[in-house]
C-alpha cells in the first residue's frame, strides 16, 4: 500500500459502506495529498456522496480505516472532523433562510455567542479570497449563486486543511462556477488545502483537477493524472461501457457541444401547420409574500417538438413547473391544452388534460419515498389497476413489472419502499410515471440534474423519443449544453418571462449566456 | 498506482447482512424485555406503597379476564377503544391529527340519546338510525375543524383538542335541559343530572358465552377494524388517504384535492368516534344514560391505543384489549388496598416500553458500526507494530 508521504494529508483504506443489500462503498482507497485538487468523479449511485459522508463523520463506516497526516482516526461526527481540519461544502444547500451570513456562520462555531468576531472573521474570509459576500445579508434574498458562496465562506471560516465539495456547481451558471474554481486553486496554491472534489461533469473535473479517481458501483475503478485523461476515457471509465459522446446526450453531460451534434438532430420547423398543444398565454403568479413568480409568460410548445426553456435558476422555472402541477393557481393568463383551457391550481386538472411533470425536486412533487416502487408506478393511472374501487394486486404488479423492465429499474422487487432505491432509479421512477400515463405534453425541469452520464443518455434519448412519438415536450434547464443538444427550439426564461427565442439552427452560446443575466435589450433578440 | 481495477478484490471483506428471522427474533426479545421491565417497575412501585405485588397483579389478572364474568366487560370497555383508534388510525394515514376523540364520541353519544330517548318507532330501526346519527355526529363534529383548516388554515391538532371542552358544555347543557335530553322523571333512583335512560328495545344485542355476556359493540369494532385495514391497503380511497398523507404535493398533482380528501377522513375519523360514543351508551355504558363524565377519557385513551399500535388497524385489536383489559383489571384494585392511581402509572409504563424497542434498535445499530470500525483499527495498528 502506498508509502509514507509528508504529502498525504489523508489516507482511506478499505472504506466500505453497506445499506441494507447495496453496498454503497466497497473496499474504496483513496489519498488526498496537500496542495492538490482530487477529483472524484462517478455516476449516481457510485458512492461518492457516501465515502465523502463518511470523511466527515455523517455515515459510519462498516470497515476500513482513515490516516490523517499519518495517524489512524476515527471520525464519529462532522464536529470531530472540524477539529481535524475537515471541512465541506454540501450538494443541497444547509443554510437556514431566515438569518443572515454571519449568522449562518455562527451556527458553527463554538463557545460563546460572538457576533463581533464571527463578523469579523466572514469579512476577513471574504477578502481573503476575495469573496464577494455581504455578511449582513439575508441567505433567503440570496441568489442560489451567492447562497453556494456562503456555503464555502462558512467552510472556510472554520479554516479546514482538507476540503470537500460534493457537486458544487449544480446550480451555478459557468461563470460563477469558473470563478469558484479560482478560488479553489488560489487556496490550495497559497494555502496547501488538500481538496477533494466530487462531481459527475467531466469537463469540469479535467478543468479543475490534478488526479480523477474514478468510481463505480462503490469500487474505485481508474486513478489517473489529470493530464493523462480525456473525456471519452473517463467517460467510458465511468459508465463502465464506450460511450458515443457524439450523441446528443452524452454531449449535453460533457458540455461538448460540436457543430455535428447541434446539426444532427431535429429542424426548428416541425410543429409548422397544426396549432399547438401546449399554450400558455400571459402567465402570472404571486408569491403570498407578494413577490412575482411568474410575469405576463407567455410560450407555445407543438406537437413532436422539445422546446428547450434556458435561464440561471430562481428565474420562474420553478413556479411554472408548479403552475403545470396543478400546484398553484394563475392570477392571470390561461393554459390551453389542444385549444382547451386548463383550470390552473385545481387537484389533478392539469394531469387530466394530458400534462406530465418530472420535477426538478423529485422528492418535492415527483414522487413518494415512503410508498412502494410498483405503488409509484401506478399513482397515475389508479383507475386502470382497479375495479369497483378495489386495487387489483395481480395488474398492479404486472404493470409496475413491466415498466420496471421498460425502463431498466434496479430494484429489489416492485414491493420495495421507493427511498430505498438509488437517486438515478428514482428518478427513472418518476420519467417511468410521467410517460406512461399517454401524456400529450412532458414538462421537464432539470430532469438530468444530479444523474450520471449514462443515466443523462437514457433520460435525454427517452425525451427524445417521447417527441418523436409525437408528444409535446417542454424542456427547462439551466444547463445550456442539455439545452443545446435537445431542444428544437430555445427559449429564454428571464424573471417569469420569455425574453428570447431562437431556433437550434440559430443557436449561439454568447449571445444566449446575454440573455439568461436578462441582456435582453444589448443582444437585440426577441 | 494508476489502475486498481486490475488489482484483487477481496469479496468477503463486507459482512453480510443479519438474516430476516434473526431480526425479527432480536424484536420480539427486545419487546418481551421491556414490558417484562415495566412490569418489574410497576412492582416496585406496588411494594413501595407497602403492598404485595403479587397480589396487585393477580387482582389485575381477575378483574379483567379470570374472575366471573370480566372478560365481557373487558370486550365491552375494548370496542369503544378499537373504535376510535380506528378513526385516529384512518386520520395519521392521510397525515391529519385528530385528537379530539374524546369530544366527537360525546356527539355520537348525544345523537344516540336523542334517538334513544326522543323518537318513536321499532326499537331495531332506532338502534341503527342512533348508530348512524351517532357517526354522523361525531363526523360532523370534526368536520367543524375540517372547515376550519382548508378555509383558514387553522391546524386541525389545536381545534379538534379545543373542540372537546366545547362538547363538556354542550353535553352538560343538554342533560340539564328539560326539554332536551333531561331526565325529568320524577320516580328516578337518583338525584344525579343526566339524561333520560335508554328504553329496552334500542339497546345493543347482547352476546352471552361460557358465563361471559357482552354487547355486539365488541364484534362490529373488530369487523371494522379489518375493513379499515382493507380500505387503506387495497382500495383507490385508502389509496388516495395514504398519498395525501405522506406527499400533499404529488396528491394535488394526481388530482386528490387536499379539502375534499382530507376532509373525508378528518369525516370519518371523527365518524368512528362518533360511533365509539353510541355504541357505548347502546351497550350500557353509565347505565344507558348520558352523563358529564360519560367518556371517561376513552377518547383519549382509544388515541394511545393507535399510537402504540403504530397506526395498524389490527393491531389496534390487540392493544385495545391490553387497555381496556387494564381498565376493567384495576377494578378489583380496592380489594388489595392499593391505590387505583397506581394502575395509571402501570399504564404509562407499558405505553413507555412499547416505545422503547424501535430507540434501542437505532442505537445498537450505530453502536454496532462504531464497534467495527474500533476494531478494524485495532487490527490495523497492531499489524503496522
Amino acid at each position: 500500500m502506498p508509502e509514507a508521504n509528508s504529502d498525504f494529508v489523508l489516507e482511506l483504506h478499505g472504506m466500505t459502506k453497506r445499506y441494507g443489500d447495496v453496498l454503497a462503498c466497497d473496499n474504496v482507497d483513496l489519498t488526498l495529498r496537500r496542495g492538490e485538487i482530487h477529483g472524484i468523479l462517478g455516476e449516481n449511485g457510485a458512492g461518492k456522496s457516501t465515502l465523502m459522508r463518511m470523511i466527515i463523520g455523517l455515515a459510519m463506516p462498516d470497515a476500513g480505516t482513515m490516516v490523517l497526516d499519518g495517524k489512524r482516526r476515527r471520525i464519529v461526527d462532522p464536529t470531530q472532523a472540524a477539529e481535524h481540519g475537515i471541512g465541506m461544502v454540501h450538494q443541497s444547500y444547509s443554510l437556514v433562510d431566515a438569518l443572515t451570513v454571519w449568522e449562518n456562520v455562527e451556527l458553527g462555531q463554538h463557545g460563546k455567542l460572538d457576533p463581533g468576531a464571527t463578523r469579523e472573521l466572514v469579512v476577513e474570509v471574504t477578502e481573503r479570497y476575495g469573496l464577494d459576500v455581504d455578511p449582513d445579508a439575508t441567505v433567503r434574498d440570496l441568489t442560489a449563486g451567492m447562497r453556494q458562496r456562503v456555503e464555502i465562506v462558512n467552510c472556510l471560516c472554520r479554516q479546514p486543511r482538507i476540503v470537500i465539495l460534493d457537486e458544487p456547481t449544480a446550480a451555478l451558471t459557468p461563470s460563477e462556477s469558473r470563478y469558484l474554481f479560482e478560488v479553489l486553486v488560489e487556496g490550495v496554491r497559497k494555502e496547501g488545502w488538500a481538496v477533494a472534489l466530487v462531481s459527475h461533469k467531466l469537463d469540469e473535473v479535467l478543468q479543475a483537477t490534478d488526479r480523477i479517481s474514478i468510481m463505480r458501483d462503490g469500487r474505485v475503478v481508474e486513478r489517473v493524472a489529470t493530464v493523462d485523461a480525456d473525456s471519452a476515457s473517463l467517460a467510458r471509465a465511468m459508465v463502465g461501457r464506450p460511450v458515443t459522446l457524439r450523441t446528443t446526450a452524452a454531449a449535453a453531460a460533457v458540455g461538448a457541444v460540436t457543430e455535428e451534434t447541434v446539426a444532427s438532430s431535429g429542424d426548428g420547423d416541425a410543429h409548422e401547420g397544426g396549432p399547438p398543444v401546449l399554450r400558455i398565454t400571459g402567465a402570472s403568479a404571486t408569491a403570498a409574500d407578494g413577490a412575482v413568480l411568474l410575469d405576463g409568460l407567455s410560450l407555445d410548445v407543438y406537437a413532436g417538438e422539445i422546446v428547450g426553456v434556458a435561464g440561471v435558476e430562481g428565474n420562474g422555472q420553478a413556479p411554472l413547473t408548479r403552475v403545470l402541477s396543478s400546484l398553484i393557481p394563475l392570477q392571470a393568463g390561461k393554459v390551453t391544452v389542444n385549444d382547451q383551457e386548463v383550470p390552473s391550481g385545481r387537484a389533478g386538472a392539469m394531469m387530466n388534460a394530458g400534462i406530465s411533470v418530472i420535477p426538478a425536486d423529485r422528492l418535492d412533487s415527483g414522487c413518494v419515498p415512503q410508498m412502494t416502487v410498483a405503488e409509484n408506478l401506478v399513482m397515475s393511472v389508479l383507475g386502470q389497476v382497479a375495479t369497483h374501487g378495489v386495487l387489483q394486486r395481480n395488474e398492479i404488479t404486472s404493470r409496475a413489472q413491466g415498466l420496471i423492465d421498460e425502463f431498466d429499474i434496479h430494484t429489489p422487487s416492485p414491493d420495495t419502499t421507493l427511498a430505498e432505491l438509488s437517486g438515478g432509479n428514482q428518478q427513472r421512477v418518476v420519467l417511468a410515471n410521467a410517460l406512461s400515463c399517454d401524456p400529450k405534453v412532458l414538462v421537464a425541469t432539470q430532469p438530468t440534474r444530479g444523474l450520471d452520464v449514462g443515466a443523462v443518455e437514457y433520460v435525454s434519448g427517452r425525451l427524445r423519443a417521447a417527441a418523436d412519438e409525437g408528444i409535446a415536450v417542454l424542456l427547462m434547464s439551466t444547463d445550456l449544453g442539455e439545452i443545446a443538444a435537445l431542444a428544437d427550439r430555445i427559449l429564454v426564461i428571464y424573471r417569469g418571462s420569455i425574453i428570447g427565442e431562437m431556433a437550434r439552427s440559430e443557436f449561439d452560446v454568447d449571445q444566449i449566456g446575454l440573455l439568461i443575466g436578462g441582456s435582453a435589450a444589448e443582444s437585440g433578440v426577441t | 498506482m494508476t489502475d486498481l481495477a486490475t488489482e484483487p478484490f477481496e469479496a468477503d471483506a463486507v459482512p453480510a447482512p443479519p438474516s430476516r428471522w434473526r431480526a425479527a427474533l432480536e424484536w420480539v426479545v427486545l419487546y418481551i424485555l421491556s414490558i417484562a421491565g415495566a412490569l418489574a417497575i410497576s412492582a416496585g412501585l406496588v411494594a413501595v406503597t407497602g403492598n404485595s405485588w403479587q397480589k396487585v397483579f393477580g387482582a389485575l389478572l381477575d378483574g379483567a379476564f379470570l374472575a366471573e364474568g370480566r372478560w365481557g366487560n373487558t370486550l365491552t370497555v375494548a370496542a369503544p377503544l378499537l373504535l376510535v383508534a380506528l378513526g385516529m388510525v384512518i386520520g395519521v394515514k392521510a397525515g391529519l391529527f385528530n385528537i379530539g376523540q374524546e369530544g366527537q364520541l360525546l356527539m355520537g353519544a348525544m345523537a344516540m340519546a336523542f334517538v334513544g330517548t326522543k323518537l318513536a318507532g321499532p326499537g331495531p330501526v332506532l338502534l341503527v338510525f342512533g348508530l348512524v346519527l351517532g357517526v354522523v355526529a361525531g363526523g360532523a363534529y370534526a368536520g367543524i375543524a375540517g372547515v376550519m383548516k382548508y378555509r383558514r388554515n387553522v391546524p386541525e391538532v389545536i381545534s379538534t383538542l379545543l373542540l372537546v371542552f366545547i362538547a363538556y358544555q354542550i353535553v352538560g347543557y343538554a342533560i340539564t335541559t328539560d326539554w332536551f335530553l333531561r331526565d325529568t322523571d320524577p320516580d328516578r333512583p337518583s338525584r344525579a343530572v343526566t339524561s333520560a335512560i335508554m328504553p329496552d328495545g334500542i339497546r345493543l344485542p347482547v352476546i352471552r358465552m361460557f358465563g361471559n355476556e357482552f354487547p355486539i359493540g365488541f364484534v362490529i369494532a373488530v369487523i371494522l377494524a379489518f375493513v379499515v385495514a382493507f380500505v387503506l391497503a387495497r382500495t383507490v380511497w385508502g389509496f388516495r388517504f395514504r398519498l395525501l398523507g405522506s406527499n400533499p404535493k404529488v396528491a394535488q398533482k394526481m388530482g386528490i384535492a387536499a379539502n375534499r380528501t382530507g376532509g373525508m377522513a378528518l369525516f370519518l375519523s371523527g365518524g368512528f368516534a362518533g360511533l365509539a360514543g353510541a355504541i357505548m351508551l347502546a351497550g350500557g355504558s353509565s347505565g344507558f344514560r348520558l352523563t358529564t363524565g360519560f367518556a371517561t377519557n376513552i377518547g383519549w385513551q382509544g388515541l394511545l391505543v393507535a399510537l402504540v399500535a403504530g397506526s395498524n388497524a389490527l393491531v389496534s385489536i390487540v392493544v385495545a384489549i391490553l387497555f381496556a383489559a387494564l381498565r376493567t383489571g384495576s377494578g378489583f384494585l380496592a380489594s388489595t388496598g392499593v391505590d387505583r392511581k397506581i394502575v395509571d402509572v402501570v399504564q404509562a409504563l407499558l405505553v413507555l416500553a412499547l416505545l422503547i424497542p424501535p430507540a434501542v434498535m437505532f442505537l445498537r445499530r450505530r453502536r454496532k458500526a462504531l464497534a467495527m470500525a474500533d476494531e478494524e483499527i485495532d487490527i490495523l495498528n497492531e499489524e503496522a507494530v
